[in-house]
C-alpha cells in the first residue's frame, strides 16, 4: 500500500483525507540512535535537535513504499526546513499544508481550502479519487480509534498500564494501518479490563513539552519512580481527546477539529495551553508536572516561563527539562529526576 | 596579507539628519503618551500603515532594541530576561525587549519603551514576534491582534498564493474592527490612501538610492543604510522621511556624477545577508582597511516593500488594504529558498558583487535556516564566493570578534586572488 510520510511538529494533519485515497499515513519521527552528521550540512547546529534528526533519517533514505511526503505548519524550524527538504529529499510528491496559527473562523475556512488543495494534489499525483464520502468513512474510524485511546489512556491513571507501553500503543497508531490498529487497541482495552494495578508505588506524572517520540525516555522515568497518568502531547492526548463531527461537511469538520482541539505551543494563543494543563493536573491528580523542551524548541522555551509562574501559584510541583535527543543524555537527567521525584514525595 | 592603507568611508550629510528623524519618532511617541493618544506596539512586517491611517502612533520594540544594543545596554537588559527564565537560546531582540520592560526601562536613550494601548504581531517574519507580543501582551494586560501569513514555501503554486491572499486581507479588515472597537472610530479612507501614496513613495526612494550603489565605485555605504531603514518600518505613511531620503538620493546622486564612492578606495564590492551586530556596528568597517565595502543587504532593502511588480501605484490608492496583503505575502524577507537563491545570483550580477557575507544569526533561526543551502547554490552553481558569520544580532556574547575577522580577512584574500585571475 502507497504511504505518504507526515512531518508535523504538532498534530495538525488530517490524516483522514490519506486514507479516503487508500494512502496510509505514516507519522514520520525521529532515531535518536543517529549521529547527525548529514543534515547538518543543512541547517545549523542551533536549530532544533528533533527537526535535524527527522532530517538525517530523510537523508539517510526513506522506506521504498514512502511516496510521498506532506509538511504541516508547525514551528518556525520545520516550516522553514520545508524547502531544505524539497531540495534533498527524493520524493515525487511534497506538500507543505498551511495549518494555521490562529483558531478563528476565518482560520478554519483558509484550513478548509488548504485542504481542499492537498486533495486535488493527492489525486492528481496518484491518479485516485477522494470523495466526501470517502472522507466521512475515514473520519468514523479515526473516531472510533481516538475513543478508545481515550478508554485506554485512564488506565494510566489507574496504575494498570504503564506510560511507556501507552506511548508506544500511539505512536503505533499514528504510523500503522488504521483498520488494523482498530483491532489492536480494542484487544488491548479487553486485556486491560482484566489487569489489577501493578505493585510498585510511582509518583503521578503530567507530562507536557515539545514532540517526545522516543519511547524510551518515558521508561526511563519510569524506572525512577515516575509514572505518566496523563499528558498533552502530540503523541498522547493531543491526538485522541476529541473527536470530529461525523455528520458535517467533512473538511470543514476536519478543520473545525483540528482548530478547537486542545491548543499546542505552536499555535496562538498558546498561553491557553496552561488551562489545559491545569485542567488535566486536577482532574488526575498528579503529583507533579514535567515539561520538556527538545534542545532549542522555541514554541516550548517562550511558553516555559508562564507555564512555571501558574503552577508555582498553583503550588503544584514543576520541572522544566532541555534533552538533546540523545539516550546518552538519561543518566545525566536522571539526578534532577531523581531529586523531582523527591520533592514530589515531600508533597 | 597585505592590508591597504586605513580609509574610512564617508557617510552621507543627509544621513546624519537621520537622528532628527528618528528623533521626532520618538518626541511623536513620548508625546502620543503624555496626550493620552493611543500608542500600538507593531512588529517588524506588519503593514504599520494602518496604525498610522487610524492616527494611532506606532512604536517598534526592534526598533528600541537595536537602540539598546547600540548604546551597550542589551545585553544586561537580555541577562534579566534570561533570569527571568527566557532561554539563553532564544531571540535577543525578544529578551533585549523583556528586560527592558522587566526593569520598567523608559530612558528612550536607552532603548526603553512604554505600555501601548494594544499591540500588532504577525508571522509574517517568524513566530517568534508573535510569541514575544503574546507574552507582553497577558503581562500589561492589553489587546493583542495578530496577522496570521501562510508560509510561502518554493512549490508554493499562484492558485494557493490566491486564497493565502484572500486569508490576510479577511484578517486585515478584522484587524480594522478591532482597532475600531478600541478607538472609537473607523478608518477614514481618504487618510488611509494618502498613508499608503507616502509609504509607496518612501519606498521607492529608497529602491532609487539603492540603484546608485550599482555604480562603481559604490556612493553610499551601510553607514547610510543600516540606520537609513529605520524609517521605512517606523514611520511608513509619514511625509517627514520622504524629505530625508531625497536628500540622501541627491547627494549620493551627485558623487555618482562625479565619480566619487563612499569609498576613496573601492577594491572589493560585498553583499550582506542578515540583520548586522547592532552592537557593534563598527565591526564592518574593519572591511575598510582591505578596500572592501558592502553594497547590497537584503535586509535593508526589503523594508521597501513595494517591490512586487503586479502592485501598481494606482493598486495602493484604490485598495490599499488589499495591497498590503499582496505585499506581506511577498516580502523580499521572507522569500522561499528557490526564490532567494534566484534573486542572489540575479543581485550579485547587477551591483558587481565580488563576494557574498551570509550572517548565520544565532537568535533568530528563521532568518538563518536555508543559509547552508543557499551558499552551496551561489558557490556551486554559480561560482559566487561566500562566507557564513556566526554572530547574533543583539546579543554581543555571541560574536567572537577575533574569529570572525580572521575569517573576513582569508575571505579578502580569497577575493584578491581570484581578481589576479
Amino acid at each position: 500500500m502507497t504511504k505518504i510520510a507526515i512531518v508535523d511538529s504538532g498534530v495538525d494533519t488530517p490524516e483522514e483525507i490519506l486514507m479516503a485515497a487508500d494512502i496510509t499515513p505514516v507519522r514520520f519521527l525521529g532515531d535518536p540512535s543517529l549521529n547527525i552528521t548529514k543534515a547538518n550540512e543543512h541547517v545549523p547546529p542551533n536549530h532544533c535537535i528533533w527537526a535535524r534528526n527527522l532530517l538525517e533519517r530523510a537523508l539517510n533514505g526513506l522506506d521504498a513504499d514512502i511516496k510521498g511526503l506532506i509538511t504541516t505548519h508547525g514551528c518556525d524550524c520545520t516550516n522553514r526546513e520545508f524547502d531544505i527538504w524539497l531540495e534533498c529529499v527524493d520524493l515525487d510528491f511534497m506538500y507543505f499544508l498551511n495549518a494555521p496559527l490562529k483558531r478563528d473562523k476565518a482560520a478554519i475556512k483558509f484550513f478548509v481550502n488548504d485542504m481542499k488543495e492537498l486533495i486535488n494534489q493527492i489525486e492528481s499525483k496518484f491518479n485516485v479519487k477522494i470523495t466526501p464520502d470517502k472522507i466521512t468513512e475515514a473520519i468514523k474510524l479515526t473516531n472510533k480509534i481516538r475513543n478508545l485511546l481515550k478508554e485506554i489512556s485512564e488506565y494510566r491513571s489507574k496504575m494498570i498500564l504503564k506510560g511507556s507501553e501507552f506511548h508506544e500503543l500511539v505512536k503505533k497508531v499514528q504510523q500503522e494501518d488504521k483498520k488494523q490498529m482498530l483491532i489492536v487497541l480494542e484487544s488491548k482495552l479487553e486485556e486491560l479490563k482484566t489487569k489489577k494495578p501493578f505493585p510498585e508505588k510511582m509518583k503521578r506524572i503530567l507530562l507536557t513539552g515539545s514532540v517526545i517520540d522516543d519511547t524510551e525516555f518515558i521508561k526511563n522515568l519510569e524506572t525512577l519512580g515516575l509514572q505518566v497518568v496523563i499528558d498533552d502531547l502530540c503523541i498522547g492526548t493531543r491526538y485522541f481527546w476529541d473527536s470530529i463531527e461525523e455528520k458535517a461537511d467533512p473538511i470543514k469538520a476536519l478543520s473545525k477539529y483540528h482548530l478547537t482541539k486542545p491548543i499546542y505551543s505552536t499555535k496562538i494563543p498558546s498561553l491557553q495551553r496552561f488551562d489545559n494543563l491545569k485542567e488535566f493536573a486536577e482532574k488526575y491528580e498528579v503529583d507533579g508536572v514535567l515539561n520538556v523542551a527538545q534542545k532549542f524548541c522555541e514554541p516550548i522555551l517562550y511558553d516555559h516561563p508562564h507555564i512555571s509562574k501558574e503552577f508555582k501559584a498553583l503550588n503544584m510541583p514543576y520541572l522544566f527539562v532541555e534533552i538533546e535527543y540523545s539516550r546518552e543524555s538519561f543518566k545525566q537527567l536522571a539526578t534532577r529526576f531523581e531529586a523531582f521525584a523527591e520533592i514530589i514525595g515531600g508533597k | 596579507m597585505s592590508k591597504g592603507k586605513i580609509i574610512k568611508s564617508e557617510m552621507l550629510g543627509a544621513t546624519q539628519k537621520l537622528k532628527n528623524e528618528m528623533g521626532r519618532h520618538y518626541l511623536a511617541i513620548e508625546q502620543a503618551y503624555r496626550e493620552g493618544k493611543p500608542v500600538a506596539w507593531a512588529t517588524s512586517g506588519t503593514p504599520v500603515e494602518l496604525l498610522y491611517a487610524m492616527d494611532v502612533q506606532p512604536s517598534l520594540p526592534e526598533n528600541s532594541a537595536t537602540i539598546s544594543a547600540a548604546q551597550k545596554y542589551s545585553q544586561n537588559f537580555i541577562e534579566v530576561a534570561e533570569d527571568a527564565g527566557y532561554s539563553y537560546d532564544l531571540c535577543s531582540y525578544f529578551k533585549t525587549n523583556m528586560g527592558v520592560t522587566l526593569t520598567e526601562t523608559t530612558d528612550l536613550g536607552k532603548g526603553g519603551i512604554r505600555k501601548p494601548t494594544f499591540m500588532l504581531s504577525s508571522d509574517v517574519i517568524c513566530d517568534t514576534h508573535v510569541d514575544w507580543f503574546q507574552v507582553q501582551a497577558e503581562r500589561y494586560k492589553v489587546p493583542h491582534f495578530t496577522i496570521d501569513v501562510p508560509h510561502v514555501v518554493s512549490n508554493t503554486t499562484n492558485k494557493q498564493k490566491n486564497y493565502y491572499k484572500k486569508y490576510v486581507i479577511e484578517q486585515l479588515w478584522k484587524f480594522l474592527d478591532f482597532m475600531a472597537d478600541i478607538l472609537g472610530h473607523e478608518m477614514d479612507m481618504e487618510k488611509a490612501k494618502e498613508v499608503a501614496k507616502n509609504s509607496y513613495e518612501l519606498s521607492m526612494i529608497w529602491q532609487d538610492i539603492y540603484k546608485l550603489r550599482k555604480n562603481i565605485p559604490s556612493p553610499v555605504s551601510t553607514k547610510d543604510t543600516f540606520g537609513g531603514l529605520f524609517p521605512l518600518f517606523t514611520m511608513p505613511g509619514l511625509k517627514s522621511p520622504i524629505k530625508l531620503y531625497k536628500r540622501m538620493y541627491k547627494e549620493a546622486k551627485q558623487r555618482v556624477d562625479n565619480g566619487v564612492g563612499a569609498l576613496q578606495e573601492e577594491n572589493f564590492r560585498l553583499m550582506l545577508s542578515g540583520i548586522p551586530f547592532w552592537y557593534n556596528l563598527k565591526f564592518f568597517n574593519i572591511l575598510e582597511q582591505w578596500g572592501a565595502i558592502i553594497v547590497y543587504e537584503p535586509y535593508t532593502y526589503s523594508f521597501s516593500k513595494f517591490m512586487n511588480p503586479d502592485i501598481t501605484k494606482e493598486m495602493i490608492m484604490n485598495k490599499p488594504v488589499e495591497s498590503m496583503a499582496e505585499l506581506m505575502l511577498s516580502f523580499w524577507y521572507i522569500y522561499d529558498l528557490q526564490t532567494r537563491i534566484k534573486r542572489f545570483e540575479e543581485t550579485v550580477k547587477e551591483y558587481s558583487i565580488d563576494g557574498v557575507l551570509l550572517h548565520n544569526n544565532m537568535s533568530c533561526r528563521p532568518n538563518s535556516c536555508g543559509l547552508y543551502d543557499l551558499k552551496k547554490h551561489l558557490m556551486e552553481d554559480f561560482d559566487i564566493p561566500c562566507l557564513i558569520i556566526d554572530a547574533d544580532m543583539n546579543d554581543p556574547r555571541k560574536l567572537n570578534d577575533t574569529q570572525v575577522t580572521n575569517k573576513i580577512e582569508s575571505f579578502i584574500e580569497l577575493l584578491r586572488e581570484r581578481k589576479k585571475k
